[in-house]
């Protein structure tokens, strides 16, 4: 024992001085030699003659170096190349072990890594700010007056809570604007703008790369407000030019003077803010409702959670005290509540289940990939066990077999990266299929080089621990080696560890039958989704988006002059056969902001909530939207006594119970106190509002007349104003080519409005089912995956059983039975497998198609037909992966069988 | 008259090889030419030491701790690597030369034997 360590101490010395003790070695042996050479001179021979027989006698100095290294134990690098390709011909002689492992630890690792991937980027990493736990959200609530968003601040609640609070260092509020104009330089754009104190970013910790942040006095600013805007922004449409700092931009054709650039990488609190303004929180008129700002705060040194959230709601009844304008009635009616959570706590909410879930998924494929390859592993193992007996009888050290079951593993793990590190890859460049809306901080999600390597090194990892497992099991007892030799038993494992393979792989069969389900479920839904009527006709239309600023398109008549002064110029182009607006189109991207108002039937107790669209009168014809009564639009339409209202049919339905309606009136919800009524004049065709999935959607017209011109400013009674607006043109040509001399009219007209979103509408209609077809592709993607791992995992346990009644089976042969009925009985156990696999699978399936109901389209979560065709399909697929054991059972030869006996 | 060549890969014989660099060096220490040529000059030139099997031979040794390194200048002055025996090396010569005895023994006993 004390040798073995004095041994071991003696390696390590030698390979910390590695090369001090080559440089020994080498002065030893030339002594060696010269004192040969010496010798055979002494004899007689010449310098030349002596010398050789030297070298002769010596036997070559690389031998020596090799016997002296082999002595020592440090394995030179050709060994180690030597053991590599030793290892690569034995996994390349029994192909179904190496492909079945490479193709379970690729796939299994892969996609479990991606996932960790996801969870850590999403919900693990701290917030890229300094000291990230001490960063919060303030949210204040108002359940009794219903007004404004869930967690958002009025001026009145941020400046009295930002006074009474003690706990922060930093309080700051934003507020995210989407729809500002940049006009000069070059081509009008519209960018997201986020409002915030200048206390925002000293919160953050977050200092401008270039110029200098906000300070107190710039929200008063009277002149040129200064503006903030993001690296993005600043590479994209300045080229990076560090002259654009204190230099002038004209934003919604108002100058502005940038201040400065912000950090590369910020992207708070959303990842498309390119312009920051400076928020002026003065509170003109102290209330509890139009609350629309969001606050961040950083606690102070010391400070706690529940300390700040104590101090907050302490100062709520305060607010009569700070504002005379509240009284306390008003914030005891208003129910006034403020709580305090972590910023990333906030940030995370909205997928913290479904991170939690796919965390324990990943876990999930972990555990059943390492159940497979040790599987495939044992059987190997066991498959092996004479040859390692024979090996070992003849003198190969443990040492030595160790090694060789270790090289194969590192091979193999190597291999499987081939597999997995491109699934990681396309995983995190397609950002696992979802948008910046679905899932949060999913920009921050970077596959660092790190990432790569821990992959690479785990899967070699595993599949060494794997393999030297299986080592070890297999030569449990090194004193039986003849008894080894002897016997056909299965000596590696017991009933648990079948049983619990047997579970493992039931699970995997199940979960790929769940999957596949899922997946055929969302393609006939996909299916049915392009085959439904959407009320209008998206063949060559395209559509191209127009936003007017305020100033100079206050009144009703500037907008609609304005409007059909382009679609004249428009409809002037060579190509274009028809051009209209309208507010809003079928199937454009959601938009929470989109206005709804809710109508009340004249005449009747009924009232509906409709979305309130605007469009011209040729819109319906040109979209090809039948008009089902009545008529569309007059000139004289809206400055009627009753102006008139065009509705579709589904909102007619609602009202009044049919869908003749004309000349009946409705009353939606005016600014004033005077109550306008609108008449009916039109019933048009239904079509879907957001998704096509949601069905027909109630909505409202109002006309969008060029008569208005000259009226004043109220004199027009209409509750909306078309200042962005949505043109549909009818052409043969594409789009594209049209882009130009479109954005040339608008240009000759008014050079700061932006012309964006070109797009038609067939690809607008494809974009609608895109979210379907994503959800198929990765659904579909993954019961590959998961069928094939269960394929795989079928096959070993199957096997793995063969291999344990090899002498079940001989003495079965030997006593009549036929092949056939071996084959039977090994896929009867692949059938067992199989069916109580596809009966979890089933069940899951079902429950889960019903969770999922809201993506189905006309298909029922529980389609009979779909069903039965996969489960049956699915088992049959799974039984076929017992065949070849089933074979390999059948062909056994029953006096070879008994003779290992 | 060679009786026999010793070499590195026979199990038996590299123990016995062990055997004899031990013995010679409880003589004197020696550098690992040296030792070559006094095994044979001690048989009488009946056996020769391979020389490619001395070195790994002596670091086996070494490691076992049942001999010393030493750099030191030989009488031409140039630096040699002396190896020498230490108190378990001393030790361990007994033993092995125990063993040895018993080996030879027990052939004699079997190639004795006449039925």
């Amino acid at each position: 024992m004390l040798h073995l360590v004095r041994t071991a101490a003696a390696r390590l010395r030698e390979l910390t001085r590695r090369s001090a003790v080559e440089a020994e070695r080498d002065e030893e042996f030339r002594f060696h030699l010269e004192m040969e050479v010496e010798l055979n001179r002494r004899r007689g021979l010449t310098d030349a003659e002596a010398r050789r027989a030297a070298l002769l006698a010596f036997g070559g100095v690389q031998r020596f170096r090799e016997e002296a290294s082999e002595a020592r134990g440090i394995a030179s690098l050709d060994k180690i190349a030597r053991d590599t390709r030793f290892a690569v011909r034995r996994l390349w002689r029994s192909p179904t072990f190496s492909l079945g492992v490479v193709a379970t630890l690729g796939v299994g690792v892969g996609a479990a890594s991606a996932i960790g991937l996801l969870v850590y980027g999403v919900m693990l990493r701290p917030l890229p700010f300094p000291e990230p736990d001490r960063l919060v959200r303030v949210a204040f609530r108002t359940p009794g007056i219903d007004a404004g968003r869930e967690h958002a601040h009025s001026h009145a609640s941020f400046v009295h809570l930002r006074d009474a609070a003690r706990a922060f260092s930093g309080f700051g509020a934003y507020h995210v604007n989407d729809a500002v104009n940049l006009t000069d330089p070059g081509d009008p754009q519209r960018v997201t703008a986020v409002m915030a104190t200048p206390s925002v970013l000293t919160v953050l910790r977050v200092v401008p790369a270039l110029g200098r942040p906000f300070a107190e006095h710039d929200a008063k600013e009277t002149g040129t407000l200064p503006v903030l805007i993001t690296h993005d922004l600043w590479r994209s449409r300045y080229g990076g030019d560090p002259g654009v700092v204190n230099g002038l931009i004209e934003i919604n054709r108002r100058p502005r003077r940038v201040i400065g650039v912000l950090p590369a990488g910020f992207s708070f609190p959303v990842p498309a803010s390119a312009v920051w303004f400076p928020l002026d929180v003065t509170v003109e008129r102290a209330a509890l409702d139009s609350r629309y700002l969001n606050v961040v705060a950083r606690l102070r040194d010391g400070a706690t959670l529940q300390e700040a959230g104590s101090e907050l709601r302490a100062a709520i009844p305060r607010f009569p005290d700070r504002f005379p304008n509240i009284s306390p009635a008003d914030v005891e009616r208003s129910d006034a509540r403020a709580e305090v959570e972590l910023l990333k706590d906030a940030i995370v909410a909205p997928v913290r289940q479904h991170m939690t879930f796919l965390g324990l998924t990943m876990l999930f494929v972990l555990l059943i990939t390492v159940a497979n390859v040790t599987n495939l592993f044992l059987l190997r193992a066991e498959r092996l066990r004479h040859e390692i007996a024979i090996t070992t009888a003849l003198g190969a050290g443990s040492l030595a077999l160790a090694r060789r079951f270790v090289t194969e593993g590192i091979v193999l793990g190597a291999a499987a990266a081939v597999v997995a590190v491109p699934i990681v890859v396309a995983a995190v460049t397609s950002r696992f299929g979802f948008t910046s809306r679905d899932v949060p901080r999913l920009e921050e999600i970077a596959l660092t080089p790190v990432w790569l390597v821990v992959v690479v090194l785990l899967l070699m990892l595993i599949a060494t621990l794997v393999a030297l497992v299986a080592f070890a099991r297999g030569r449990r007892s090194r004193l039986s080696d003849a008894a080894q030799l002897r016997s056909t038993e299965r000596t590696l494992t017991g009933g648990g560890w079948r049983r619990a393979q047997q579970v493992l792989v039931a699970m995997q069969v199940a979960v790929a039958l769940a999957l596949l389900l899922t997946a055929s479920l969302m393609g006939r839904s996909l299916w049915n989704l392009r085959r439904v009527d959407l009320g209008f006709v998206p063949e060559q239309r395209a559509t191209l988006e127009v936003t007017l600023p305020f100033r100079d398109y206050e009144s009703y008549g500037q907008i609609a002059a304005f409007h059909a002064n382009v679609l004249d110029r428009i409809r002037g182009i060579p190509g274009v056969a028809g051009a209209e607006a309208a507010r809003e189109i079928p199937l454009i991207d959601e938009n929470p902001e989109e206005p709804t108002l809710e109508f009340d039937a004249v005449g009747r107790e009924t009232s509906q909530r409709a979305s309130a669209n605007v469009a011209t009168p040729d819109y319906f014809r040109l979209m090809g939207i039948p008009v089902l009564h009545g008529r569309t639009f007059v000139s004289g339409d809206v400055r009627a006594t009753m102006p008139a209202i065009v509705v579709s049919a589904s909102l007619a339905r609602a009202l009044y119970g049919t869908t003749d309606v004309v000349g009946r009136a409705v009353r939606p919800p005016s600014p004033g106190s005077d109550d306008v009524l609108f008449r009916v004049v039109g019933v048009v065709g239904d079509v879907p509002r957001w998704r096509i999935e949601d069905g027909p959607a109630s909505m409202a017209y109002f006309p969008l007349l060029r008569d208005a011109d000259g009226v004043p400013p109220g004199g027009v009674r209409a509750p909306i104003l078309m200042r962005s607006a949505r043109y549909v043109l009818r052409s043969h040509l594409p789009v594209t080519q049209l882009a130009p001399a479109i954005r040339a009219g608008v240009r000759e007209l008014d050079p700061r409005v932006p012309v964006t979103n070109f797009t038609s509408l067939e690809a607008m209609v494809d974009a609608a089912t895109a979210g379907v077809r994503l959800t198929m592709l990765l659904l579909a993607l993954a019961s590959s995956a998961a069928l094939l791992l269960g394929v795989i995992g079928v096959y070993s346990v199957v096997s793995y059983g063969v291999a344990g009644r090899r002498r079940e089976f001989g003495v079965r042969l030997a006593l009549g039975a036929t092949p056939t009925r071996i084959q039977r009985t090994v896929l009867a156990e692949g059938a067992r497998l199989a069916v109580i696999g596809a009966g979890g699978g089933l069940l899951a399936a079902a429950w889960g198609a019903r969770i999922a109901r809201s993506l189905l389209y006309g298909v029922s979560p529980t389609d009979p037909v779909l069903y039965a065709t996969i489960t049956a399909v699915s088992i049959a697929i799974a039984i076929g992966a017992a065949l070849l054991p089933a074979r390999r059972a059948g062909r056994l030869d029953p006096a070879e069988v008994m003779r290992g006996d | 008259m060679i009786v026999a060549r010793v070499q590195s890969n026979e199990q038996v014989l590299q123990g016995t090889l062990d055997m004899l660099i031990l013995k010679a060096l409880s003589l004197a220490p020696m550098h690992g030419w040296g030792l070559t040529h006094r095994i044979e000059q001690l048989s009488s030139e009946a056996l020769q030491v391979g020389q490619g099997s001395i070195y790994p031979a002596l670091i086996r040794l070494e490691h076992r701790g049942w001999i010393d390194t030493e750099w030191r200048t030989t009488d031409n002055n140039r630096r040699a690597k002396y190896y020498r025996l230490t108190a378990a090396g001393r030790r361990a010569l007994g033993d092995e030369l125990a063993s040895w005895r018993r080996f030879v023994a027990a052939v004699d006993l079997v190639m004795a034997a006449s039925r």
